[in-house]
């Protein structure tokens, strides 16, 4: 009987093992980094698969994560593609000298407000900051008019970010490029006492839609892909932009770029053009994604606000300092 | 004793060593002012203070939940006692996130502390419920008579005789409870509870290996130093075996009469947010996702990858363990001791930060390993080598050293010897070992998070990610196979710990 | 009037009969043993008189208060009844010192004096009050377990077979000190056990046990000599049965003519005598003859074993017993004193001294 049971046991790990090693150890195809939300990367990487016969293997994961990571993989990074949700974790990698150039032919498919000035990387897609609130807990006339309102004694309690995720990182990095540091410390030392953090964009949706909290500081399409769902989580919210050139109407450019040490360099250019060009934007308007198309003459979603409506201010994406935030955002204790 | 099985040994501690020291490296490292700055900030006693009160709070009430729990189904004549018994113990096989996801479901706002307290002590009681109820089964009960005809009352007795000698199980379990506290990550991060353990995976998130990461893991790991410690004092040197040689005869069961309704009450309400909560949120979500849920390339994938995962680090958990369990049963002495107190501490520090450790130390010194099976492998069998070694020692125990005497002596060499006798006669416990510390590797999150080779995506992490989406019905396909899969080993867990108990 | 009253006391365990109908009575200051094989109910007994179980039906008086009644029983912390168990059951998690005070107010008078005394009572060394059980030897643990039931002062004192864990040497001793402590604290005391000389050298009266009931209850003496049936006779001691005939106070058997305990008894009998009761003298096959009323037997075998010796005796001019058939010719076995003991082959004549006991 002992005996048996040991055989047993060896004999289901030999074929699990013959069963998983497999799946584990198969032909990975080019290694793209993915900091974007896992389904829109999916579809972008069957899109590809489909029309290069280029298998993808994603791993998934964060822009501050990856791009530290990247910086610390050094030449010996696996990745052969970086895809961001924004610009700062493009810039940490740039600065380390780890991109190699785009092709020419797939910057030309973007504008030049959309890619990086270096040639290093290129915008894939773009999302606009927003005030979300609660429609009943808060009246139009109520709204902040300015991301700087927040920090006003009077929004204590009344607000929640997911400050450990990359996207409120970005919109930090943005207003540390428009108002300087001084300013920017100050301005999260008041968020320290006036907001309440929660993990994830989604979930700061969420509370806000169960009315936990009045409003939140996230990007436009949580909101659209939810409702495009079953609008469980945002029946009760509404989207307030703050346009202005305000610090809050910041639109964030999401990258994408080919590693200088990846060992399939042709692919992953193939892969990025790809991802800018007409297949890849389409994703973006007819997808459940709801980001903001960047190509040339490619078109957003209809439902979104048309981007030239949104009155961002003029920030430069390729100078957007993602370590500089953490470090703040680290004294001022929300990290 | 043969030199290889020392070798063998020491090798092992000194590998479960590493991450430790790679934090002590990194500190020295990066400088005294770099590290004062880091640690001596108010961030990090914010998070001290509600890492402190999550302890000081769940564990005094898991330990009074779960031995008001184990007296009722052990000593009392409580209606269908041995199923009680059984759904004490069945909470384990759902996986601490799985648990706050169901109650985040149940009750929206829950949040902070006392949200952090209620789920913990659900998650986890059942860590102390199965040391208190063994050990009140083997509890003598000629002292208990004793004690009452020396003109106690049974309140008394309880206070001053059985608690007294419960002080080691409860120690045991407070230990295993607190350093699973400490080392939690989803199941804070959904009721927005901010420990260390979660504050680590942030600075991770935004800033990968950077020396605050690893500082606060350094603070992290004198937690679990302290709690290590304040177990030893409490514990002492105490021997609470039997004293007498005389056959143990069978306990009595106490009759509850007037309070058998009100325990019932306790048992089903425990039940009820432990096992209940947990199943109708999961039933909830499969029904509202329907078929669309169940995908099923994606999660046989995950499921496949998962079993593998778990598999081959039980494996290797349980082959690392082999020699160490082998000396400290034949060969006590103060080298064993130190080598197991070696890997017991590597074994009680938390996921994330031998995942820390690994990551740079692969990345920074041994990249050809980084990101690859074989490290995210190491990474369990550390974390999990305590479990593999707990099962394999008490199996050996069993196996009496003079049949590897006798097989020496007809003429097997020394290996051979070992194989056929020793090994064969400790598989089941082998067995047993590995299997709870495959459960423990199916319900792991952060270590693989961090640790995986490209394209895996096991059934946590593919809960994860779908649950970070707010998609809490897509999640629960992964939420019901984990718990499925891990139900029958927490049977295993429950008849272990009978059986260790001499029943 | 007795001190300890128990009459008609049954109790089941499911099917099982552990105690089907027990009657005792003892008297205030004395020593009573419960003699039994194992299984027979005696320490179920003992359970139902220190109040650990409640009996199924019966009556339990000590010293005019009831203690139990049918189902209803003061439970066992309110009867000031002492109990030291087979091992001990010493609290391992407290010191010597405390668990001789364990039954004592925390800030009672003098406590550690008592204590002291206590041990100092049973013959404990002071510097001993500062271990833990474990440390201690058996005996040593026996002797702490009998200080902690003294220290509450206790009206009545169960010894559960305490001295059984004991090295042989070591229990005689203990058995001789405890019960001249108790003697001389003058506490009522029952024994459990199941040896048969522990009982009959310990205790006044001595009641043997059998399948839940009491097959016979009397002083030691008595027991010994005059037991009710063959299985008690057997039980407490070596014993030689045989058949006979019996008439005018006198048996003729296969061991020739010999008094019986009984003038009123004309009928055919087994008799029993003790083998101490029997001596052999060297003869030889001459020295046999012409003496047919003389019992004469050959030695079979030899056993020594020290400081006895286990003979057979087989036995040679069997003047025609009653029931022949059923002894046959089994022989007698007798152990003597290891001195001098004949040797196997040898010829030797058996005389009888004293009486033998007649069965029912």
């Amino acid at each position: 009987m002992k005996y048996k049971l040991s055989t047993l046991v060896g004999a289901t790990a030999v074929a699990i093992g013959l069963i998983a090693g497999p799946a584990m150890a198969e032909d990975a195809g080019i290694i793209v980094y993915n900091a974007q939300h896992e389904s829109l990367a999916k579809e972008w990487a069957e899109g590809f698969t489909k029309e290069t016969g280029i298998k993808v293997t994603l791993r998934n994961g964060g822009d501050s994560d990856f791009s530290n990571q990247i910086v610390a993989e050094g030449t010996a990074s696996p990745a052969d593609v970086f895809l961001t949700e924004n610009s700062p974790a493009m810039v940490l990698v740039e600065s380390a000298g780890l991109f190699a150039p785009v092709d020419a032919d797939t910057m030309a498919q973007v504008p030049q407000d959309y890619q990086a000035a270096s040639g290093k990387w290129v915008g894939v897609a773009a999302r606009s900051t927003v005030f979300a609130y609660n429609t009943t807990k808060l009246k139009t006339d109520q709204l902040p008019k300015s991301l700087l309102d927040l920090a006003d004694p009077s929004w204590k309690g009344r607000w929640a970010a997911s400050p450990s995720g990359a996207d409120f990182q970005a919109i930090v990095s943005a207003l540390l490029q428009l108002k300087g540091q001084a300013a920017t410390a100050d301005w999260l030392k008041a968020m320290k006492t006036n907001f309440t953090a929660y993990k994830g964009n989604s979930t700061v949706m969420k509370a806000v839609n169960a009315g936990e909290i009045e409003g939140g500081v996230i990007y436009h399409y949580y909101y659209f892909g939810d409702q495009a769902k079953t609008g469980e989580n945002s029946k009760n919210v509404a989207l307030h932009y703050f346009k202005n050139q305000d610090p809050g109407a910041f639109v964030s450019v999401s990258g994408g770029g080919v590693l200088a040490s990846s060992k399939h360099p042709k692919e992953a250019q193939a892969f990025l053009k790809f991802v800018t060009g007409k297949g890849g934007q389409e994703v973006l308007k007819n997808g459940t994604s709801f980001e903001y198309a960047v190509g040339k003459g490619a078109e957003s979603n209809p439902k979104l606000v048309p981007l030239v409506d949104l009155q961002a201010p003029k920030v430069d994406a390729t100078t957007l300092n993602s370590k500089k935030v953490t470090d703040l955002m680290t004294a001022a204790g929300l990290l | 004793m043969a030199p290889w099985l020392i070798t063998a040994a020491i090798s092992v501690s000194l590998l479960a060593l590493v991450p430790l020291a790679f934090i002590i490296w990194i500190a020295v490292q990066t400088g005294w002012d770099t590290v004062s700055a880091l640690v001596f900030r108010p961030r990090v006693g914010e998070l001290l203070v509600n890492t402190t009160l999550l302890v000081l709070l769940a564990v005094p009430i898991a330990i009074i939940l779960s031995v008001a729990l184990a007296w009722l189904t052990e000593r009392s004549n409580l209606p269908g006692a041995r199923l009680w018994a059984w759904l004490c113990v069945a909470p384990l096989a759902i996986p601490a996130f799985v648990h706050s996801y169901a109650w985040i479901t149940m009750v929206p706002g829950l949040h902070g502390l006392w949200a952090g307290v209620l789920v913990s002590v659900i998650a986890y009681f059942p860590f102390l419920y199965l040391p208190i109820s063994a050990a009140l089964r083997r509890l003598d009960p000629a002292l208990e008579d004793a004690a009452a005809a020396l003109g106690l009352g049974p309140w008394r007795v309880f206070w001053r005789v059985v608690l007294p000698q419960l002080r080691l199980a409860i120690c045991g379990g407070s230990l295993l409870v607190g350093l699973h506290l400490l080392a939690e990550y989803g199941l804070y991060v959904f009721i927005r509870f901010d420990t260390f353990t979660t504050a680590i995976v942030d600075q991770f998130q935004s800033t990968f290996n950077g020396p605050a990461a690893n500082m606060l893991a350094g603070v992290l790991v004198t937690c679990c130093f302290v709690l290590l410690g304040l177990e030893v004092l409490v514990r002492g040197e105490e021997r609470y075996a039997r004293v007498g040689s005389g056959a143990a005869r069978y306990q009595q069961r106490a009759n509850l009469g007037r309070a058998t309704i009100p325990s019932l009450l306790l048992l089903l309400v425990t039940t009820l947010l432990a096992l209940g909560v947990p199943f109708v949120t999961i039933g909830r979500w499969l029904a509202a996702g329907g078929t669309d849920v169940w995908r099923f390339d994606e999660i046989g994938l995950a499921l496949g990858q998962t079993l593998f995962l778990a598999l081959a680090g039980a494996l290797l958990a349980t082959v690392a363990a082999m020699p160490m369990a082998w000396i400290s049963i034949r060969a006590p002495g103060p080298l064993q001791r130190l080598l197991e107190g070696c890997n017991y501490i590597v074994g009680s520090l938390p996921g994330v930060v031998i995942a820390l450790a690994l990551v740079t130390i692969t990345v920074r010194i041994a990249l050809p390993l980084y990101q690859t099976l074989f490290t995210i492998l190491v990474a369990y069998a550390l974390m999990f080598l305590p479990r593999a070694l707990v099962s394999l020692r008490a199996s050996i125990a069993q196996a009496p050293v003079e049949l590897e005497r006798a097989a020496s002596s007809l003429g097997r060499r020394p290996l051979n010897a070992l194989w056929s006798t020793t090994i064969r006669l400790s598989a089941p416990g082998a067995a047993a070992g590995m299997a709870l510390v495959a459960l423990g590797i199916m319900n792991e999150l952060t270590a693989t998070q961090m640790l995986a080779p490209n394209g895996t995506r096991t059934l946590a992490m593919a809960f994860w990610s779908y649950s970070g989406e707010i998609d809490y019905a897509s999640a629960a396909p992964y939420a019901f196979i984990m718990v499925a899969m891990s139900l029958p080993l927490t049977w295993l867990l429950y008849v272990q710990s009978k059986r260790m108990a001499g029943r | 009037m007795s001190f300890l009253e128990i009459s008609g006391l049954k109790k089941h365990y499911g099917p099982v009969a552990a105690l089907a109908g027990v009657d005792l009575s003892v008297a205030s200051g004395s020593r009573t043993a419960i003699v039994g094989p194992s299984g027979c109910g005696k320490t179920t007994l003992l359970r139902l008189i220190a109040g650990f179980e409640a009996p199924d039906q019966g009556h339990i008086a000590l010293d005019g208060e009831v203690l139990a009644n049918g189902g209803v029983a003061v439970p066992a912390h309110r009867r000031g009844i002492g109990v030291v168990a087979q091992d001990g059951a010493l609290f391992p998690h407290l010191t010597i010192s405390d668990n001789i005070g364990f039954g004592m107010g925390r800030n009672e008078d003098k406590r550690a004096e008592r204590i002291v005394e206590l041990a100092y009572i049973v013959g404990l060394d002071k510097a001993i009050l500062k271990r833990r059980p474990h440390e201690l030897s058996g005996g040593q643990q026996q002797r702490v377990a009998l200080a902690r039931a003294m220290a509450m002062k206790p009206r009545l004192m169960l010894l559960d077979e305490p001295f059984s864990a004991l090295d042989t040497g070591l229990r005689a001793s203990m058995r001789k000190a405890v019960a001249e402590l108790l003697e001389a604290a003058g506490i009522t005391t029952i024994l459990v056990t199941h040896d048969q000389a522990e009982a009959l050298s310990f205790a006044a009266q001595v009641a043997v046990m059998r399948d839940g009931k009491f097959s016979q209850v009397g002083t030691p003496r008595d027991l010994y000599l005059k037991p009710k049936d063959r299985m008690i006779a057997e039980f407490l001691g070596d014993a030689i049965i045989l058949p006979a005939k019996i008439s005018d106070g006198f048996a003729s058997s296969s061991l020739g003519r010999i008094a019986v305990d009984t003038m009123e008894r004309r009928d055919v009998a087994r008799i029993m005598l003790r083998p101490e009761q029997i001596a052999l003298k060297r003869t030889s096959r001459e020295g046999m003859s012409g003496t047919s009323d003389m019992p004469f037997g050959e030695v079979t075998e030899s056993e020594f074993a020290g400081s006895t010796c286990t003979i057979a005796v087989r036995l040679l001019n069997n003047s025609d017993p009653p029931d022949a058939a059923a002894i046959g010719n089994t022989p007698l076995i007798l152990r003597k004193s290891g001195m001098d003991a004949p040797a196997v082959g040898e010829i030797v004549r058996l005389t009888v001294s004293g009486k033998a006991h007649v069965f029912a």
